[in-house]
């Protein structure tokens, strides 16, 4: 099957998965009181947005979406809105524009995301290849307790026990913001930590598994250092299925930034995502809906064509559904 | 698959994994003899982190069910006297926050509300997961294509965000959370429950119940059901912490339950807002937290090592 069949049936399908996420959501908010333009004139005075601004804004929600449209209509109004890339006003945001505040929000959490994973990197490779050379040793045992807390807990509780630790005792970094270069360290470690934690048992099963192959025994028999063998013959080969991890972490991470956002106050996607359900501001919680399901999507795409260039085989099997990491990417951190 | 599989197979081979040298015979003899679950238990009970996890979990859900009999004062008890009081203040062993309420009693509520959600809302997609997946696996047809394109859609809508939307329209109850948790994670379980069927269904037993007449109905809940529960028990003992970890996660973004109703999520939002004058806001249900998940974390752990002792263990 040829690269560009393969492709192009991805991309349909994206398409229409994404066209369903669409239709879930806004049907889901159709069953919240009051229809689509109407909601914001119910919970304006509830959340307290300012009076100058919001006549205007009214006004053109009116006009987007009219006054007695159909449900059908509506959501046709508001994917039209998604393709052209405008959205219409935000009702939490006053004078804010769907579109800008996602296109300003999106490089924060990749920001985040990106650091979080390379951190994240940086800690499970050496953590992962030590515990492997010296599997059921007192350190071995250490570093999988490690794991399994990284694992167990989640990024906003160890971003509270960072908290904890490093503004009210320490007194060392900023517990709030996203202006200066201090702001950045706590949001990423809470991030790095649960991704580090699925890293090193994936880099330590993988590193032990080719330490048993005959080639590295080869290569100690020829006696060269040891050092040597394992980083240039072990490491290496037991990093390839690493690849196909990091991607879809990387996307888990871009969406999953939503508590940490929401904790350390930074204006990042998941924080509008999360004032846009606390706000019920439709218009910029089906955006930002709409926009992770895309990031995702668009990962697991990538993914697996990456896959296919490093594996002929899958190529040759014409396209491998990887679900199974893809409830990696999407449960697990 | 692998778990059953790999039970069937201890079973005809009459190997005990752990069977010492002293008493094999023994012991394998009273393995046969043994069903399957007796022997999930025995695995289970030679973790010792997972059965001291179990009498943990057993102590928290006690706590929980008796938070108004133990809690000191009321959750929404507000004492003027003494607002964001330290530790070991007068009546408040583990002080108040910035309305005076005793933080004791809001962690222990906050315990009795994280164990309601997280249960309820399990309860409700172990059942949705299993009405759909049963049927999906077992007759096929238009259920399984419907569950297939479903799962598929949902792999692409992380769930927590789905548990946003769902709340946004539900509004903050108990109730709401319970709905919206448990609504966005029983996709993979009916998944689960489909593969198990699949695999069940081609067995002999099932095939000659099937030969002596038995209805559809009756072989699946009869024959094909009992033997996917050791699974699903692994699935659902993991989704627990997972449940109570997103009730905390909402109510850390503000859609938890109505305050003043303590969630962990919501003290912990309030904690960092208190974090220089009263650490303490934070650090007491941070840590009820941590332990209530590891708990329920490692006995998960325990279940999926007893079911399935091939398995990876750390």
């Amino acid at each position: 099957m040829g690269v560009v069949r393969f492709f192009g049936q991805r991309l349909a399908r994206l398409a229409v998965s994404l066209v369903a996420v669409s239709i879930i959501t806004f049907g889901l908010l159709q069953l919240a009181p009051g229809n689509f333009a109407d909601i914001q004139r119910v919970t304006s005075g509830a959340t307290s947005i300012a009076g100058t601004g919001t006549e205007s804004m009214l006004a053109e929600t009116q006009a987007r979406y009219g006054d007695d449209t159909p449900v059908v209509q509506q959501y046709l109004t508001f994917m039209k809105g998604v393709v052209t890339w405008d959205m219409g006003p935000s009702y939490r945001y006053a004078g804010r524009a769907v579109e800008d505040i996602i296109a300003a929000a999106f490089p924060v959490s990749a920001t985040l995301a990106v650091l979080a994973v390379l951190l994240a990197l940086l800690i499970a490779v050496p953590a992962g290849v030590f515990a492997a050379m010296r599997q059921n040793s007192k350190a071995d045992h250490a570093t999988m307790f490690g794991v399994t807390l990284g694992h167990a807990l989640p990024n906003y509780l160890i971003a509270a026990f960072l908290i904890l630790i490093f503004t009210a005792f320490l007194g060392w970094f900023p517990s709030s913001g996203w202006e200066r270069p201090e702001h950045v360290f706590l949001p990423v470690v809470a991030l790095a930590l649960g991704p580090a934690a699925v890293l090193a048992r994936y880099v330590r099963s993988s590193m032990l598994e080719t330490l048993r192959e005959e080639y590295v025994t080869a290569a100690m028999a020829k006696g060269g250092p040891y050092r040597t063998v394992v980083v240039r013959h072990a490491l290496r080969n037991s990093l390839i299925p690493l690849v196909t991890v990091v991607g879809p972490l990387l996307a888990a991470l871009m969406t999953g930034t939503v508590f940490v956002e929401a904790l350390f106050r930074i204006p990042g996607l998941g924080y509008y995502a999360a004032t846009a359900a606390a706000s019920r501001d439709m218009p910029l919680l089906m955006g930002t809906v709409l926009f992770f399901a895309l990031i995702i999507m668009v990962v697991n795409l990538l993914v697996d064509l990456t896959y296919g260039i490093l594996d002929p085989r899958i190529r040759a099997e014409g396209g491998w559904t990887s679900s199974r990491l893809r409830k990696v990417s999407t449960q697990q951190v | 698959m692998d778990v059953i599989a790999a039970a069937e197979g201890l079973h005809s081979t009459g190997l005990e994994p752990d069977a010492g040298a002293a008493g094999a015979g023994e012991t394998v003899a009273r393995a046969r003899a043994r069903g399957p679950w007796r022997k999930a238990w025995d695995r289970f009970k030679r973790n010792r982190l997972a059965l001291i996890s179990l009498v943990m979990c057993g102590v928290l859900v006690v706590v929980a069910f008796a938070a108004p009999w133990i809690a000191p004062h009321h959750y929404a008890d507000t004492d003027y006297e003494a607002l964001l009081a330290g530790a070991g203040a007068d009546g408040h062993l583990l002080g108040t926050d910035q309305l005076g309420r005793d933080i004791l009693s809001r962690t222990l509520y906050g315990l009795r509300t994280a164990l309601i959600v997280a249960f309820g809302a399990e309860l409700l997609a172990l059942l949705c997961a299993l009405v759909v997946g049963l049927a999906a696996g077992y007759r096929g047809g238009r259920a399984e294509q419907g569950l297939m394109a479903f799962t598929d859609v949902m792999y692409a809508f992380p769930s927590y965000l789905f548990a946003i939307v769902m709340v946004a329209v539900l509004g903050r109850s108990i109730f709401a959370l319970i709905v919206a948790i448990g609504i966005a994670g029983w996709v993979t379980q009916a998944r689960l429950v489909r593969a198990q069927v699949l695999s069940i269904k081609q067995r002999e037993y099932v095939e000659a119940a099937r030969a002596m007449g038995a209805s559809g109905p009756t072989i699946a809940v009869r024959y094909i059901l009992p033997n996917a529960i050791g699974p699903m028990l692994v699935t659902t003992s993991f989704a627990i912490p997972a449940a109570i970890a997103a009730e905390a996660g909402l109510g850390l973004l503000g859609l938890g339950v109505q305050p003043p109703t303590p969630s962990w999520g919501g003290m912990i939002s309030e904690g960092t807002r208190y974090l220089l004058s009263a650490p303490h806001m934070l650090l007491a249900p941070a840590c009820v937290f941590a332990l209530a998940l590891l708990a329920f974390t490692w006995v998960g752990d325990g279940v999926r090592d007893a079911f399935d002792p091939r398995g990876d263990r750390r």
